[in-house]
C-alpha cells in the first residue's frame, strides 16, 4: 500500500552503495523516521533497514518537495536547505551506507527542560523586605521582569481561613479565629508561624493532602467496568497515604513502597499496603475471571491491566506519558515502544487481588497453600459428582425429573396444618441425644408404634423436617428408662433415610411408657434439631391410644400453636390431596440415593471429604490476618483468574499494540531518561518477580533522576497555588506545558531532593509572602497578566467537592472525626450479580456517614451524584488537577440535595443566633445589612432556611 | 486548534469586567472550540439508541437465509472460533420470520417489523466490527471510542463541540433503562477530561425527582424557596461587587438563575400528559403508564418503557437539547432485562426488540411529521452482535466479529452500507469493514464537525473521539 506515493513515481537510477555517511541521512533521520520506521512502516516504507532502498528515498524526496509538500504530515515543511541536501544526494547517486541503520533520534534526544540534570539555581538577590524566603525572591524577580509586583498582605482573618482550608480542608472554628486575631495583634509573623505549625501537626492535614494524592492515584473502591464489584479491602491503602503525609514520610520511601514495598521491606505491613497504589485503578472483572488469559480477550484485558499500572507509575511519579509508546515510539519524548513493553515486563508476574498484609510471610504462604488445596479438593468433589451423573445416564435424569415433579406437586397439592408438631431445642452438634416420651394412663397392649415426620418450609426443608438420622424406640414401665427397657426398634448404627411424612411403623409393646430417643439429629440450617409431627400408639383394637398419653421430653420449644409437645398426639399432621404422594416421593428418593451410592466411589469420596475437612480445620487454626487490595502473586484462584505463583508471564512487544501481533520478547527495563540510566535492568538469571519492581523503584529514586523531584514539588505547588509551575502536572514532556518559573521549580526540587520532607515544602510555600497576598484584583496588573500566572496576587480558590461536604458537616456541628478503617457507605448497597449502589435510598441523617469525605466508599460505575456534580475527581482516570465548572446542576445540588437540607436542620440545633451561624459558616461577623436581610428569613422560616442560604453563598465556596 | 483546557479556563477566569449577557455555555463550557462548526452541518442534534447487552443482528436486521439451509447442522465457518462463554453449536437461523419492506425490499424480522414503514430512510451498516467480546469494553468502545475507561463519551464531545441551544436544559441528556445502568454505569456518559458540564445528565422521567435535586425538598415552602433565592442572589451580588474581576463569581450567580429556569423548563419538557392520545399511541405507551406489569418480560411493558423515553427525547430535542442517549436494557443480572441472550433469545429479544421498534418507529414518524427528521440524527447501536450458532439450544453467544449499526435522519441516505458474510459471522469483505471510529466520524461530520479537528490535549496527546482512526462514510451522507 503506497497510495499517496503513486503520483510521484519517476524513473530512477539505482543507488550506488557506499560506506560513508551523508548529512542527507540526518535529514531523513530527523524528519521521517517517526512514521517510516521498522515498526510503523507508513506507506509501506521503512527507512530503518540496511541498506536503504533507493526507491524509498526517492519517493520521500518527491513527497517533501514542491510548494505544498504532502510530507511531513501536519508539520512544517522541510527547509529548502534540507530538501536540497536530499535532492543533491540522490542526484549524485545517493550513496547509501551498507550498515548504517537510521535511528529514531527522538528516542535519544534529551534536550528538554524536564530532562535536564537537576542543579540548584542561584537565588535572585531581589525582593527586599517583602521577600520572606527564596520562593519570594524567584517570584518577585519574575514579576519585576514583567513590570508587576506583589500585592499587599491579606488580613489575619483572611489568612486563617485560607490556611486552614488549604492545610486541613476544613474551616477554622470561631474560637481558633479569635485566638489567631488576638495573637496576631501581638506579633503577626509569629502568630502565623505558630498557626502553620499547628495545622501541619493536625491529623486533619494528612486527610486533606492524601486526597490530593488519591486523585492522582485514581483511587477507587470498586472494580469498575461490568459487574462493578466492591473492593472492601482497599481502604488500608487510603489510610497508608493519610498516615504517610501526617508522618511526613521521606519521599523516596513513599515512592518505593508504592512500587515494591513488599520486596524492599519484607515483613513491614506498609510494604504490602502501599502497593494499593498500583492496584488502585479499574479492573475488568469479567475479562479476567470469566474469560481469562487462555483467550484473546483475556490477554487484551491483561495488557490493559499492565498499561494502567505503568501509566500510573510514570504519570504520577515522573510526569511522563509512557502510555503514548504503546503502538509506536513516543511521538515527542524519548520513550520507545521497546521501553514501554520493557515496563510491561516489570509487572509481568503480578495481578490485583486481596492480600494479607500483617502476618508472618510464612503463615501467609501456608494459608494461601491451604486455600488453593481446598479449592482443588472442592473441584475434585464436583468432578466426582459430575461423573456419577454421567454414569447414571438417562435413568438418573428421569428419576430426578420425577422427584422434582413430585416435589413441586407436594408443595401445591398440600393440606398443611398449623400445629406442626414437636420441636426440640436447637443445638450446634449433630451427635446430641434428645428424647420424647409418652406416658399412658396404664399399661396397654400396643400393636404398633407409628412415627410421622413433621412438615415445615423453613430453610426449604419441607417434609420430614427434623426427623432424626439415627434413633431408637423403646418401651418400659420405668419412666426413667433405666430398668426393664424393651427395645422396639434400633436405628442407631446407620443413618435412616428421611421418610418425609410417610409414617414409620415398628412393633409395639405392652408397657406404660414409650420413648423415642434421637441419637443423631437432623440438620436445620447449620444447626441441629429433633422434630416429629405425631407419635401414634395403635392398640389391638386399632385405636390410637396415644391421644390419652402425657407427653414429656428432654427439652422442647413451646411456641404458640406451631410447635409444642401436645402437638405430638393431636392427630394433626400435614397430608396431601394424593395421600400416597409422600410415599411415592420417599420411594423415589430412596431409589435415587441407592443409585447414587452404587455409582459413586465411596472410598474416593470419603478420602476427598476427609482431606477437605482437615484442610479447612488447618486453615481455621491459622490467624486470619488483615487484607488489603494490593498486588499479589499467590491467591485462591477465582474461575479463570489464576495466580502466577511469582512466575513471570512472557511479554512481547506488540506490533501496533495488538495482542495478536506479538514481536520480540522483552526483558524488564525502563526508558533511559537521563545520562547514566540504562534501559534494561541488570538482574540475576533467577530473579524473583519482586526484584523487577524493586529495580523500577530504585530507578525512580535515583538522585540523578531529573523528573521525580520536579514532579513532586510541582504537585505540592499546585495544591497551594491553584496552578502548577508546570500546569500539566502529569506531563512534563514536549506536549505538556513549560514551567512559568523554571528556576523556582528547580530550586524547590533540589531542596526537596535534600530534605525529602513534604512538610518542609508546605512550610516554605505557605510562609512565603507570595502565598500571603490579598486576592483582590488590580486592573492594571490584570491587563499584563490576566490569569495571574506570575502570582501578583493570590488566586481566589473554589473549594473542592470534598471540602464543601466536610465544611457543611463541620458547620452543622455533626462532623465525626474518627480516622481510618472501612469506608462509610452513603448509598444502600446490594451485593447482586451486578452490585447496586443506590444513593437515592441513603438517609443523610445517618451518623455513620458524617465522617470526612475521604473515608467514603468510592464506587466507579455509580459515582456519588452530589460530589460528582461538584467536579469531584473521577476514580477511573488519574486526575492531576480538578476540573472547575459552574453549572445550573451545581446550584440545584447545593440548594436542594437532601444532604444540604439535613445539615441545615442540624445548624439550627446548634446555634442560637444569626451572628453565630454566620461566624461558623463564613468565619466573620455578620454585617448590619446582612443581619437585617437574614432576619426576615429567620423570623419567618427559622434557622434551617438561613443555613441553607449560607451554604449557597459564593463566599462559602470561594476562599479569598 | 486546541488549547490545554486549564490555561484557557484560567484566562477566562481572570477576565476583567462583568459577565454581562454572555451565556454561561459560551464562556465557560465551549472554550477551545472556536472553529466549530467546521462545515455546514446537516444535523443539529442527535439521539443515540443503545441496546445494552449486545443485540442480535441476525435475529433483527441482518437476514441470513443461509442459516435456514444449515439449520440444526454443526455450524462450521472453516476456522477455529473463540467465543466468550461457549464453543460453537449448531447453525441457528433467526428465531423470527423476516419479511421485506419498503421500496428497497429490505428484510426485517417480526419483532422489529414496526420499523418497516421507515426502512427506506434507514442506513444499515451490517459490517461493523468490535475489538473484544467483553461487555464492558464493547460498551465503552461504542459510547466513548475507547475500550477502556478514561475517555469522554460521544455525547460529551458533541456537547463540547456544539454547546447547547437552550441553557435551561442540559445539552446532553441520558435516559437510562429505569431498571438499572448498562455495563460501566456512568462511564458511558462521563465527560472525563472534558469540562464536567458536558457529562450526560441522567433524567428519570416519571420519577419524583427526574433530575437529581431538581426540586426544593418538601420541608421548604415555595415562598421560602423563592425568598431564599432572592436573598442569596442579593448577598452574592454584594460579595461579587467587592471582588471585581473574578468572572467565576458572576457566573455562579447566573447559574442560580439558570437553575430556577431549569426547574420550569425541565418540568415542562418531561410532562407528556398533555401530549394527545394519538401521539402516545404512536410511541406505544401503555394505559397503565410506567407502572405497567413486567414481572415477566413482555412486549407491552417494553414498548411502554422504550416508547416513553423516545417521546421524552423528542420533547427534549425540540427544546434544544443537543444529544440524547437512550438505553434499552440494564446491567448484567437475573431475571434478565437486557439483550445479553445467552439463555433464551426468544424470551428476551422478542419483547425488547418489539418495544424498541415500536418506540423508535413512533419517534421517526413523529420527527418526520414535525419536519425535524431532516436535521435530527438517530444512531442505533449496541456493544456487539450475537453468533449465528446456538448456545445451549435457545441462546446465542457474543459476536464482536461483526454486528449491525443503523442511522436515520440528519442527512443520512437510506440503504445498506457494508454487508456481513453468509452467516452474519464476519464482514463479507474483511478488508473493508466498518469500525466504530467510522460511525463516530460520520456522525460528527453530519453535525458539522471534522472528527480530526475537534481535539483536546490530555497527557501529551491531542485526544479526539476517533482516536487516530475514522473515515466518514461518504456514500451515506
Amino acid at each position: 500500500m503506497r497510495r499517496w506515493f503513486a503520483i510521484f513515481l519517476l524513473p530512477l537510477a539505482s543507488g550506488i552503495v557506499a560506506a560513508e555517511s551523508h548529512p542527507a541521512l540526518d535529514v531523513l533521520e530527523k524528519n521521517c523516521i517517526e512514521c517510516h520506521n521498522a515498526v510503523d512502516k507508513k506507506g509501506g516504507i521503512s527507512l530503518q533497514q540496511a541498506p536503504l532502498e533507493i526507491d524509498d528515498v526517492t519517493l520521500i524526496l518527491e513527497a517533501v518537495s514542491g510548494d505544498e509538500p504532502g510530507m511531513p504530515p501536519k508539520r512544517d515543511p522541510l527547509s529548502a536547505g534540507d530538501v536540497a541536501l536530499l535532492k543533491n544526494w540522490i542526484e549524485q547517486g545517493a550513496e547509501i551506507p551498507e550498515s548504517r541503520v537510521l535511528k529514531d533520534t527522538r528516542m535519544v534526544d534529551r534536550k528538554w527542560w524536564s530532562l535536564a540534570p537537576l542543579v540548584a539555581p542561584d537565588v535572585p538577590k531581589v525582593g527586599g523586605t517583602r521577600a520572606r524566603n527564596e520562593i519570594d525572591r524567584f517570584v518577585i524577580s519574575k514579576l519585576e521582569e514583567k513590570g508587576l509586583s506583589l500585592s499587599e498582605e491579606a488580613d489575619p482573618r483572611t489568612l486563617i481561613r485560607r490556611l486552614t482550608y488549604d492545610l486541613t480542608g476544613l474551616p477554622p472554628t470561631p474560637a481558633e479565629i479569635a485566638d489567631f486575631l488576638k495573637s496576631s495583634q501581638v506579633d503577626a509573623d509569629l502568630a502565623y508561624q505558630k498557626l502553620v505549625d499547628r495545622l501541619l501537626a493536625s491529623p486533619r492535614y494528612g486527610e486533606q493532602w492524601a486526597r490530593h494524592w488519591l486523585d492522582v492515584a485514581r483511587y477507587g473502591e470498586t472494580h469498575g467496568y461490568d459487574k462493578d464489584k466492591a473492593r472492601f479491602n482497599a481502604w488500608p491503602y487510603r489510610d497508608y497515604v493519610i498516615r504517610s503525609f501526617n508522618d511526613d514520610k521521606a519521599w523516596t520511601r513513599f515512592v518505593q513502597e508504592q512500587v515494591a514495598g513488599d520486596t524492599l521491606w519484607p515483613g513491614d505491613p506498609d510494604g504490602i499496603v502501599a502497593l494499593g497504589f498500583i492496584a488502585a485503578g479499574p479492573w475488568d472483572y469479567i475479562a479476567h475471571t470469566e474469560v481469562g488469559e487462555g483467550k484473546i480477550d483475556g490477554r487484551i484485558a491483561k495488557h490493559l491491566d499492565r498499561d494502567d499500572m505503568i501509566s500510573a507509575v510514570f504519570n504520577a511519579f515522573m510526569s511522563t506519558t509512557v502510555q503514548c509508546a504503546q503502538c509506536h515510539n513516543h511521538k515527542f519524548d524519548p520513550v520507545s515502544m521497546g521501553d514501554y513493553y520493557r515496563l510491561h515486563a516489570v509487572f509481568a508476574g503480578v495481578d490485583r487481588n486481596d492480600r494479607v498484609y500483617d502476618l508472618d510471610p510464612k503463615i501467609t504462604k501456608q494459608k494461601i497453600g491451604l486455600e488453593i488445596e481446598i479449592a482443588g479438593l472442592e473441584q475434585k468433589l464436583k468432578a466426582l459428582d459430575k461423573a456419577v451423573e454421567q454414569k447414571g445416564g438417562n435413568e438418573l435424569l428421569e428419576l430426578r425429573t420425577q422427584i422434582s415433579e413430585l416435589e413441586a406437586l407436594s408443595k401445591t397439592a398440600i393440606k398443611k396444618v398449623a400445629a406442626h408438631g414437636y420441636h426440640s431445642q436447637i443445638v450446634k452438634s449433630r451427635n446430641t441425644e434428645k428424647w420424647i416420651q409418652l406416658e399412658l394412663p396404664e399399661r396397654s397392649d400396643i400393636e404398633s408404634v407409628r412415627l410421622i415426620g413433621a412438615y415445615d418450609d423453613y430453610a426449604g426443608i419441607g417434609s420430614g423436617f427434623g426427623f432424626p438420622l439415627r434413633f431408637r424406640v423403646e418401651a418400659s414401665d420405668d419412666p426413667s428408662f433405666v430398668k426393664n427397657v424393651v427395645v422396639l426398634a434400633d436405628y442407631t448404627s446407620a443413618d435412616f433415610s428421611n421418610p418425609g411424612t410417610v409414617p414409620v411403623e415398628m412393633q409395639g409393646g405392652s408397657s406404660r411408657f414409650y420413648r423415642v430417643t434421637a441419637t443423631r439429629l437432623a440438620e436445620r440450617k447449620n444447626d441441629y434439631i429433633f422434630a416429629l409431627a405425631e407419635v401414634e400408639l395403635v392398640g389391638a383394637d386399632g385405636k390410637n391410644h396415644a391421644v390419652k398419653a402425657e407427653v414429656t421430653s428432654l427439652d422442647s420449644i413451646e411456641s404458640g400453636i406451631r410447635w409444642g409437645r401436645k402437638n405430638l398426639i393431636d392427630g394433626k399432621y400435614t397430608t396431601w390431596d394424593d395421600p400416597r404422594l409422600p410415599e411415592r416421593l420417599a420411594v423415589a428418593k430412596t431409589k435415587l440415593s441407592a443409585i447414587l451410592e452404587s455409582l459413586a466411589e465411596p472410598s474416593k469420596r470419603d478420602a476427598l471429604e476427609e482431606g477437605l475437612t482437615s484442610a479447612k480445620q488447618k486453615l481455621v487454626s491459622l490467624p486470619k490476618g488483615k487484607m488489603v487490595y494490593s498486588l499479589a502473586t499467590d491467591f485462591k484462584p477465582k474461575s479463570q483468574f489464576k495466580p502466577t505463583g511469582g512466575k513471570m508471564r512472557a511479554i512481547n512487544l506488540l506490533n501496533r499494540g495488538d495482542v495478536t501481533s506479538p514481536g520480540e520478547t522483552m526483558a524488564p527495563g525502563v526508558p533511559a531518561l537521563w545520562a547514566g540510566s540504562t534501559s534494561i535492568f541488570e538482574l540475576p538469571e533467577n530473579h524473583s518477580e519482586g526484584e523487577r519492581r524493586a529495580a523500577l523503584a530504585r530507578y525512580l529514586v535515583d538522585p540523578d533522576n531529573p523528573l521525580l523531584w520536579r514532579s513532586a514539588v510541582n504537585r505540592i505547588w499546585l495544591g497551594h497555588f491553584g496552578r502548577g509551575i508546570v500546569d500539566s502536572p502529569n506531563d512534563f514532556g514536549r506536549m505538556g506545558m513549560t514551567p512559568t518559573h523554571p528556576e523556582l521549580l528547580d530550586w524547590l526540587a533540589t531542596r526537596f531532593r535534600e530534605t525529602e520532607s513534604v512538610k518542609d515544602m508546605h512550610r516554605l510555600m505557605v510562609m512565603s509572602s507570595t502565598y500571603r497576598q490579598v486576592s483582590t484584583n488590580d486592573p492594571d496588573k490584570s491587563a499584563i497578566d490576566g490569569s495571574n500566572a506570575y502570582y501578583w496576587r493570590r488566586s481566589r480558590r473554589k473549594l473542592r467537592a470534598e471540602e464543601i461536604r466536610d465544611a457543611i458537616l463541620s458547620v452543622a456541628g455533626v462532623l465525626d472525626l474518627k480516622m481510618g478503617g472501612p469506608s462509610f457507605q452513603d448509598f444502600t448497597f446490594k451485593d447482586d450479580h451486578t452490585p447496586k449502589y443506590w444513593y437515592h435510598l441513603h438517609d443523610p441523617a445517618d451518623p455513620d456517614t458524617h465522617r470526612r469525605t475521604i473515608y467514603r466508599l468510592i464506587a466507579r460505575s455509580q459515582t456519588q451524584p452530589f460530589l460528582t456534580t461538584l467536579d469531584c475527581a473521577d476514580p477511573s482516570q488519574m486526575v492531576a488537577k480538578r476540573d472547575e465548572t459552574t453549572t445550573a446542576l451545581q446550584a440545584l445540588a447545593m440548594m436542594n440535595n437532601p444532604f444540604v437540607i439535613e445539615m441545615s436542620q442540624n445548624v439550627s440545633k446548634r446555634v442560637d443566633s444569626l451572628d453565630e451561624a454566620v461566624e461558623l459558616a463564613l468565619g466573620r461577623p455578620v454585617s448590619d445589612t446582612e443581619r437585617e436581610q437574614l432576619s426576615r428569613v429567620l423570623n419567618r422560616e427559622g434557622m434551617p432556611a438561613v443555613a441553607r442560604i449560607l451554604f449557597n453563598l459564593n463566599e462559602f465556596s470561594y476562599v479569598d | 486548534m486546541s488549547i490545554e483546557g486549564n490555561t484557557r479556563r484560567h484566562f477566562l477566569g481572570g477576565l476583567a469586567g462583568s459577565f454581562g449577557g454572555l451565556a454561561l455555555s459560551d464562556l465557560l463550557a465551549r472554550e477551545g472550540v472556536v472553529s466549530v462548526p467546521h462545515h455546514p452541518p446537516k444535523a443539529k442534534r442527535m439521539i443515540q439508541l443503545f441496546m445494552a447487552g449486545a443485540a442480535s443482528h441476525v435475529d433483527l436486521f441482518d437476514y441470513k437465509p443461509q442459516l435456514e439451509k444449515e439449520r440444526g447442522q454443526q455450524w462450521d465457518p472453516g476456522e477455529s472460533v473463540e467465543l466468550f462463554q461457549s464453543s460453537p453449536g449448531v447453525s441457528q437461523p433467526s428465531y423470527w420470520e423476516f419479511k421485506r419492506y419498503g421500496a428497497s425490499g429490505k428484510a426485517l424480522s417480526e419483532p422489529v417489523s414496526p420499523l418497516g414503514k421507515h426502512v427506506d430512510d434507514i442506513a444499515f451498516v451490517h459490517n461493523v466490527v468490535g475489538q473484544t467480546g467483553v461487555h464492558s469494553q464493547g460498551t465503552l468502545l461504542q459510547t466513548t471510542g475507547f475500550n477502556r475507561p478514561g475517555f469522554p463519551s460521544a455525547g460529551s464531545w458533541v456537547s463540547y463541540g456544539l454547546g447547547t441551544e437552550n441553557e435551561n436544559l442540559p445539552s446532553y441528556v441520558v435516559l437510562p433503562d429505569h431498571r438499572g445502568f448498562a455495563s460501566n454505569g456512568v462511564k458511558n456518559w462521563s465527560s472525563m477530561f472534558l469540562p464536567a458540564d458536558h457529562q450526560g445528565t441522567v433524567i428519570r422521567p416519571g420519577d419524583k425527582t427526574p433530575i437529581n435535586d431538581l426540586y426544593r425538598p418538601d420541608s421548604i415552602s415555595q415562598e421560602t424557596d423563592v425568598e431564599s433565592l432572592r436573598l442569596l442572589q442579593s448577598l452574592n451580588h454584594q460579595h461579587a461587587r467587592e471582588r471585581l474581576g473574578d468572572s467565576r463569581l458572576t457566573a455562579r450567580i447566573r447559574s442560580y438563575e439558570l437553575a430556577a429556569q431549569m426547574q420550569l423548563s425541565a418540568t415542562e419538557a418531561l410532562d407528556v400528559s398533555r401530549e394527545p392520545q394519538y401521539i402516545k399511541d404512536l410511541y406505544g405507551l401503555a394505559l397503565e403508564g410506567p407502572g405497567v406489569d413486567d414481572t415477566k418480560i413482555n412486549r407491552k411493558a417494553e414498548a411502554e418503557f422504550f416508547g416513553r423515553k423516545c417521546l421524552i427525547a423528542r420533547r427534549l430535542l425540540e427544546r434544544g437539547v443537543r444529544f440524547v442517549q437512550i438505553f434499552s436494557g440494564n446491567e448484567n443480572g437475573f431475571p434478565r432485562r437486557n439483550w445479553d441472550s445467552h439463555e433464551d433469545v426468544k424470551r428476551d429479544h422478542g419483547p425488547l426488540a418489539n418495544g424498541m421498534a415500536i418506540g423508535t418507529a413512533g419517534l421517526i414518524e413523529d420527527l418526520k411529521q414535525r419536519g425535524m427528521l431532516e436535521d435530527t440524527l438517530i444512531l442505533w447501536t449496541t456493544e456487539f452482535g450475537r453468533m449465528p450458532c446456538a448456545q445451549r439450544g435457545t441462546g446465542r453467544d457474543h459476536n464482536p466479529f461483526v454486528f449491525t449499526n443503523w442511522l436515520c435522519g440528519g442527512g443520512v441516505k437510506g440503504g445498506t452500507y457494508g454487508e456481513s458474510d453468509q452467516w452474519g459471522y464476519k464482514p463479507l469483505d474483511p478488508a473493508n469493514s466498518t469500525q466504530v471510529y467510522d460511525i463516530h466520524a460520520t456522525l460528527l461530520h453530519l453535525l458539522g464537525i471534522d472528527h480530526e479537528r475537534l481535539t483536546v490535549r490530555h497527557n501529551s496527546i491531542d485526544r479526539r473521539l476517533t482516536d487516530v482512526h475514522g473515515h466518514v462514510i461518504r456514500e451515506m451522507v
